[in-house]
């Protein structure tokens, strides 16, 4: 009797805890069509890039993993109050990010949330990477590989520093699930087959990666004192 | 028999269509996706990435006296392990897991279009 009750009580909790992290996907995945959102975004895995015309086809990107990729609190607000992620326009080089992304109202946004948090990979073991100051990673990333050479990020005394062809990296630890951003590094072509950045996989060790994953995972926004 | 020969024939003809060089087109599209955030889209290295802060000034491949001092191998070195393999900078990373030698190879041959010289010799 008692590893019934044990089983029983167990599924309420998971049924309970899964309800309230995913609150309704299927609302989400309808506002998400209703929106038009898929004209853009496509979310449906595995990657189907093939060569540069594919990648440059593309109007923005993939969304098929992104619940490994994204923190669901950081995902939420943006879809309601989107702020450029890249300064250029995407795939574009020569012109500047219009910053003209769609706005969800409130309950869509956060249906739209719960949807793409759904979509996740096989391919992002969780609970590897925790965020952690690493001068390690920052030597890899300001110097020895420069990541900073292509994203933004912010420096001592909070200065935008880095290129401006890729993502900004700027707050990257309250937008991107820590884990993802080492799982991209090791196995990139899972997620971006066909992409500006280059593959850093026999470059650089999976001990390096996790060092570059940690201090990317720990940019967030400084405390005021 | 006949079947045979004409199989073979395919496949040399398969093998030979795999190994063909990338064609100009191909290497100019390669080239702009890859190379022109930092070099530039008509390789005069003020590619989008080039903000004050950038550390170094990305080679202007249009720059003959320059790009003759460099050998075609040199430019294979550097394309393939970056920087600090022929004693330049690391912001110049390796892309030698990314593009196949064919598209390499494509390249050397779009920057000696872009610089209009044949590089050091030998």
């Amino acid at each position: 009797m008692k590893p019934i009750l044990t089983a029983a009580l167990s599924t309420v909790f998971l049924v309970t805890t899964a309800s309230s992290v995913l609150a309704d996907p299927a609302a989400g995945k309808a506002a998400f069509e209703a929106k038009g959102c898929g004209d853009c975004h496509y979310t449906a895995g595995p990657a189907k890039e093939k060569t540069i015309d594919d990648q440059l086809a593309k109007k923005g990107p993939e969304l098929w993993y992104a619940g490994s990729k994204f923190q669901k609190d950081w995902l939420g607000k943006w879809l309601a109050d989107p702020k450029p992620i890249r300064p250029m326009k995407f795939n574009v080089l020569t012109e500047e990010n219009p910053g003209d992304h769609p706005k969800l109202a409130g309950a869509d946004a956060a249906s739209v949330a719960d949807f793409l948090m759904s979509l996740t990979s096989t391919d992002v073991p969780a609970g590897k990477v925790k965020p952690k100051k690493n001068p390690k990673g920052r030597q890899i990333f300001i110097k020895k590989m420069p990541c900073s050479g292509c994203h933004q990020y912010a420096g001592r005394k909070n200065k935008i520093s880095g290129g401006r062809s890729g993502p900004s990296l700027v707050d990257a630890g309250v937008r991107l699930n820590p884990d993802w951003i080492l799982a991209y590094l090791k196995n990139p072509k899972v997620f971006k087959p066909v992409k500006m950045m280059p593959v850093f996989t026999g470059l650089l060790s999976d001990k390096d990666m996790m060092n570059v994953a940690r201090y990317v995972a720990n940019f967030k926004p400084k405390k005021k004192k | 028999m006949k079947n045979l020969m004409i199989i073979a024939a395919v496949a040399a003809l398969a093998s030979q269509l795999a190994m063909a060089p990338v064609g100009a087109a191909e290497t100019e599209k390669v080239f702009k996706f890859y190379c022109a955030q930092c070099h530039g889209l008509t390789g005069k290295g003020d590619g989008p990435n080039v903000t004050k802060d950038f550390p170094v000034s990305p080679r202007n491949f249009t720059n003959a006296k320059e790009m003759n001092k460099l050998s075609d191998a040199d430019l294979k070195n550097v394309i393939m392990d970056g920087g600090p393999s022929v004693s330049k900078s690391p912001m110049m990373p390796p892309w030698g897991k990314t593009l196949n030698a064919e598209e390499v190879d494509g390249l050397i041959k779009h920057l000696r279009v872009l610089c209009k010289c044949k590089g050091k010799q030998g």
